[in-house]
């Protein structure tokens, strides 16, 4: 797949991790759309044309800790609109529970902060993105 | 020639900081981002954005454990903040500082957690004072060219 076609939503409230993954994903030539927080997200995916499909993004990544509205939540709203993207959620919290949470609201997969090129190759792979 | 003496110095100055555990992989992961076409200046930006997370998170758990009665989760959820935020830069000192953190916070120990805001502390202050250093050296070496 042609990566300059591929858009990503970035959901990440801080500013660091922000930068970071954005510079991650743009080296790896993905388009990058974000939102601050599990709202926004809900929000940017059912304007995109979401429901009953696969919605405008090709994946989504989630941080769990937002103020509005955080990624589990989130997760289950975007699951509730009918959209199959791949959710992967992106967290400081790596414990077993904290991400048997994020599969259970319907996240596909779980990687720990920060996000790397190798991570992110390991993802799009994984999800034929790459 | 003061440029190249400052490059060297600068590459000094940057594998002692690996060397004494200041910084692990995830700064070479932002060194290649940056060579690899993001800004100039992204390293640095990602640095001032931890510093001043550094600052922020770490007088806010200072007022937290100055109260009566100590709000523990909010501490938690400080330490955890900023845990993220120097693993996202590669300060391992002071990851590894708020991974001692928990044990304290967990224990709903004040004193503990008091000893350990100290040694977090310390740990960010001499990161950050390598940092400038470092940054100090890129602008004399731009100066330079």
């Amino acid at each position: 797949m042609d990566r300059r076609r591929i858009r990503v939503l970035l959901v990440e409230d801080e500013e660091i991790h922000r930068v970071v993954a954005r510079a991650v994903l743009r080296a790896a030539g993905v388009e990058v759309e974000e939102a601050e927080n599990g709202a926004e997200a809900v929000r940017r995916v059912r304007e995109s044309g979401a429901g009953g499909g696969s919605g405008a993004y090709n994946l989504i990544f989630t941080d769990k800790q937002m103020p509005v509205m955080d990624g589990h939540e989130a997760t289950r709203q975007i699951r509730a609109m009918g959209v199959a993207t791949p959710i992967v959620a992106v967290s400081s919290d790596s414990l077993p529970p904290d991400v048997q949470a994020f599969i259970t609201a319907g996240a596909n997969d779980f990687t720990p902060k920060p996000l790397t090129k190798e991570k992110l190759g390991h993802i799009l792979a994984k999800f034929g993105l790459a | 020639m003061a440029a190249v003496a400052l490059k060297n110095q600068l590459n000094a100055h940057i594998a002692s900081m690996f060397a004494a555990g200041f910084l692990d992989k995830q700064f070479q992961e932002l060194q290649m981002l940056q060579d690899d076409g993001s800004s100039p200046g992204f390293v640095s930006e990602v640095v001032g954005l931890f510093i001043d997370d550094a600052e922020k998170i770490t007088g806010l758990i200072a007022g937290l454990l100055d109260q009566p009665v100590v709000d523990f989760d909010k501490v938690d959820a400080l330490v955890h903040q900023l845990k993220g935020s120097s693993a996202s830069v590669g300060a391992q000192r002071v990851k590894l500082s708020c991974e001692q953190f928990h044990s304290y916070y967990e224990a709903k120990n004040r004193d503990g957690c008091v000893m350990a805001l100290a040694l977090l502390r310390n740990e960010f202050y001499d990161s950050r004072s390598k940092f400038q250093t470092m940054f100090q050296l890129e602008q004399q070496i731009e100066a330079c060219s």
